[in-house]
């Protein structure tokens, strides 16, 4: 008797899964590191008008190296790169988030549809790899250049040739689940599809939905830094791969390695920032991996 | 100086993007083995040759070798090496003598002559005659070949007088005729072009004849063209070309191009250099550079078709939007020269209306003309060619002007075949482009005012206007054209029919282990025209 109270007392004072992972996130330093640098570039894109002004216009120094008035030095047109930099990481981070919430939403929907009705799986499973079959970059350039150069249409490429990944991650996760026996208590009891998908599917596949977001968002930020540089970025707005762009057009790239190291570094710590990121979470998430830690 | 580049170079060459160029640089050719060619034939030098080889960077392969056809610029670049034309042009845009030697027109307008070389030959030994030049004439005529049958609408017919005459028939006077066609068509042999069933259909891919100083004798698909002196050019100061050969090397672009000449790969860039590029290299001990004056010009034209900008005081707030001199400064780097808003542009000194003046940047000018004309909240769009590097630079600079003016611009860089496309359909508010050869005012200027323009994007419909260009295109001389043309100038200028903006001064470079370049205007001519290249030696 005593022996079951003790076990129960034991039970109630298991922390949380999400706590646990925490913990066991917090333990490991390069994941911290690299969740502080996103945090600081999501802070950087959202305070980017205290930070610096606007670059428009141009400037008296054209091209000039890092220096205490221009951080980064100037381009072409004598405007502050450190301004661009930041106002870049707006649009960088917009396009990221923009077109990896699309992406996530179309390919969850996709793959936990295919996982949990089986009538649907064959038909979305083709389409899925159809979809992954296709070269990826040509179809991007091809659409972005048809339908002009605009924010939204960058958002809308990145995310229509992004889903499929996260779907075919999704459903492998997903498919699993759908043979536990407490979904098929759920259905036993009548529940109808949409409790069971809301209450008992997405949860057991939030997981793998958190680590596709930000893996998504970083491929999506290179997406854009892609198109820009070949020109198919949104002319109104900074952005890393319009940087970079102005850069080899305005043929300063072999000259002025400032045009294009700073925003070639900032790609570089978002993207690394996000790896480690999901990395570190995954990790701190998997039982497995976590276990030597938390004993 | 050479300390602090070698550390940009390497700086450089750490970034991830350069190591992408170094990568597709990996894939031009080794230096070019004479002896290993096997289809190489060397029509050249009997005296074993020791001029030396002049490698020329370029940034498109030959898409066209039929000069009749072909009309890209390396296309060109390449074929006017072996296909002569009868005129060229001096530094003050006016058309001087290169095969032909004398023209003229008859007094009625109605006939015109030409009096050519008697000391040319073909390559392999056929003399070339005015028989070749009523050949080409004819079948530009019978095919509508290239730009050329466009500018020869007045033509009827043509005979061989002699070897070395040719008389044209005209259907009406046309003083810009013998001008169009001495420069712009390349005379081809009938002996070889004559033997294809039809002269549009005829690739002239192998076995070329040159009457040029160089012919081509070995073409590698986007890596190299490689021209071989021929013995005799009569144009050259010594009887023949001074070099043994000419290549043309194919590179990514310009980034790369500028590499390879620092490196020695290659001697000269073909293309012209972008401002920021040229201010670099002009620092350079080890390079030269030429700076050559565009034919044409820089502008934007308003879309007449559409409300507003129907009303000429719309447009004009629009032009006294924009700060030209910051533009020309900044973004051009001080390569360009003001064309006082004129389309007679101050590098064809026979033409240039001395009395033009520029649009002045006044942003509360143009507040005022909007006032005026009643437009509130003016919200336009700008479309240009994204890859163009000094328009998509000043686009920029011109949207942020406007906005102080109260207009807001929308920036819409195209890409290059959905840009050609709008502007066809004349579809777009405003339109950012530049012209690259205007050189006959009296008949190109139709093309751009007349009605039904091949490239009036503008829109521009106004009698007077046709007037003036009916007068201008039948005066037979200079002096009698530039009353009408600069009555007309003036016209466009008032009613902004085209914002001229300014005139490029293009900058190309070359090593300086050569000598005797003769740059000529234009991007085309540049320093690769046939009379540059034929005169081009090693410095001592």
């Amino acid at each position: 008797m005593s022996g079951l109270s003790e076990e129960l007392t034991a039970v109630a004072a298991e922390p949380t899964p999400a706590s646990r992972t925490w913990r066991a996130f917090r333990h490991n330093p390069l994941g911290l590191v690299a969740a502080g640098l996103l945090v600081l570039l999501l802070l950087v894109a959202v305070a980017a008008p205290l930070i610096a002004d606007y670059p428009r216009g141009y400037g008296d120094d054209v091209l000039a190296g890092p220096s205490a008035a221009h951080w980064f030095g100037t381009d072409h047109l004598g405007r502050d790169i450190f301004a661009q930099v930041v106002w870049g990481t707006r649009t960088s981070m917009a396009v990221g988030l923009g077109a990896s919430a699309l992406a996530i939403v179309l390919g969850v929907a996709v793959g936990v549809g295919g996982a949990y009705f089986k009538r649907l799986d064959g038909l979305l499973g083709l389409f899925v790899d159809v979809m992954l079959s296709l070269p990826v970059l040509p179809l991007m350039i091809l659409v972005a250049a048809l339908a002009g150069p605009s924010v939204t249409t960058l958002v809308l490429v990145i995310a229509v040739f992004s889903w499929p990944e996260v779907a075919r991650v999704v459903r492998s996760q997903a498919l699993p689940i759908v043979t536990l026996s407490y979904v098929d208590a759920a259905h036993v009891m009548g529940a109808p599809n949409r409790w069971v998908l809301l209450r008992h599917v997405l949860p057991a596949v939030s997981p793998v939905i958190a680590v596709s977001v930000v893996v998504t968002a970083s491929r999506a930020v290179l997406s854009e830094a892609g198109l820009a540089f070949l020109g198919l970025g949104d002319p109104s707005s900074w952005s890393w791969g319009t940087i970079l762009y102005n850069a080899q057009r305005s043929g300063a790239l072999s000259s002025s390695w400032w045009t294009a190291f700073f925003p070639s570094l900032a790609v570089l710590l978002l993207v690394v920032a996000a790896t480690l990121v999901a990395l570190a979470y995954n990790d701190a998430r998997n039982p497995r991996t976590r276990q030597d830690r938390s004993r | 100086m050479s300390t602090t580049r070698g550390l940009r170079r390497r700086v450089a060459l750490g970034a991830a993007v350069a190591l992408t160029l170094a990568g597709l640089a990996a894939c031009v050719p080794s230096e070019p083995d004479g002896a290993s060619g096997g289809e190489s034939e060397d029509p050249g030098r009997s005296d074993g040759g020791s001029g030396g080889e002049l490698a020329i960077g370029t940034t498109a392969d030959v898409v066209n070798f039929n000069p009749l056809v072909g009309n890209s610029r390396t296309d060109s670049w390449v074929t006017n090496l072996m296909y002569p034309a009868m005129m060229t042009i001096d530094d003050d845009g006016t058309k001087v003598p290169a095969l032909a030697t004398e023209w003229g027109y008859g007094e009625d307008g109605l006939s015109a002559w030409i009096e050519i070389r008697d000391d040319m030959e073909w390559s392999d030994g056929e003399p070339l005659t005015a028989e070749d030049v009523v050949f080409t004439i004819d079948a530009v005529k019978a095919e509508q070949l290239g730009t050329v049958a466009g500018m020869i609408s007045a033509y009827e017919s043509a005979t061989a007088a002699s070897d070395t005459r040719i008389e044209f028939t005209l259907s009406r006077p046309d003083g810009a005729f013998l001008n169009s066609i001495g420069f712009w068509m390349p005379i081809v042999p009938e002996h070889v072009f004559g033997q294809a069933p039809s002269v549009a259909d005829f690739a002239n891919d192998s076995d070329w004849v040159s009457a040029g100083p160089f012919v081509l004798t070995r073409v590698e698909r986007g890596q190299r063209y490689v021209l071989e002196a021929v013995d005799t050019y009569p144009l050259a100061e010594d009887g023949r070309a001074a070099l043994d050969r000419v290549v043309f090397r194919v590179y990514p672009d310009v980034n790369t191009e500028v590499l390879a000449l620092r490196s020695g790969e290659i001697d000269l860039i073909g293309n012209a250099l972008p401002p920021s590029v040229a201010r670099d290299i002009e620092g350079d001990e080890e390079l030269q550079t030429f700076s050559v004056p565009s034919l044409g010009w820089a502008h934007m034209q308003y879309n007449m078709r559409r409300s507003p900008l129907d009303r000429v005081e719309v447009r004009r707030a629009l032009a006294h939007a924009v700060d030209y001199e910051a533009i020309r400064e900044v973004v051009l780097g001080g390569n360009a020269v003001s064309a006082n808003s004129s389309v007679l542009t101050p590098t064809f000194k026979q033409w240039v209306d001395e009395t033009a003046e520029e649009y002045e940047y006044d942003p509360e000018l143009s507040r005022e003309l909007l006032a005026q004309a009643g437009v509130e909240n003016l919200e336009l769009e700008m479309i240009y060619d994204a890859g163009d590097p000094n328009i998509s630079s000043w686009a920029e600079l011109v949207r942020d002007q406007a906005a102080e003016a109260g207009i807001t611009i929308t920036l819409a860089g195209l890409e290059r075949n959905t840009y050609l496309a709008r502007t066809n359909e004349r579809d777009f508010d405003i339109y950012a482009g530049s012209w690259a050869i205007i050189d006959e005012p009296q008949s190109n200027f139709s093309l751009l005012f007349a009605p039904e323009g091949f490239i009036n994007y503008a829109g521009v419909n106004d009698p007077e206007i046709d007037r003036l260009l009916a007068e201008a295109s039948s005066a037979l001389t200079v002096e009698d054209a530039r009353g009408p043309l600069h009555e007309l100038a003036r016209i466009v200028t008032e009613q902004v029919y085209d914002n001229v903006m300014y005139v490029e001064q293009f900058t190309f470079a070359a090593s300086n282990e050569w000598t005797g370049f003769q740059p000529k205007p234009s991007e085309l001519l540049s320093v690769v025209n046939p009379q540059s290249l034929a005169s081009v030696r090693a410095a001592d």
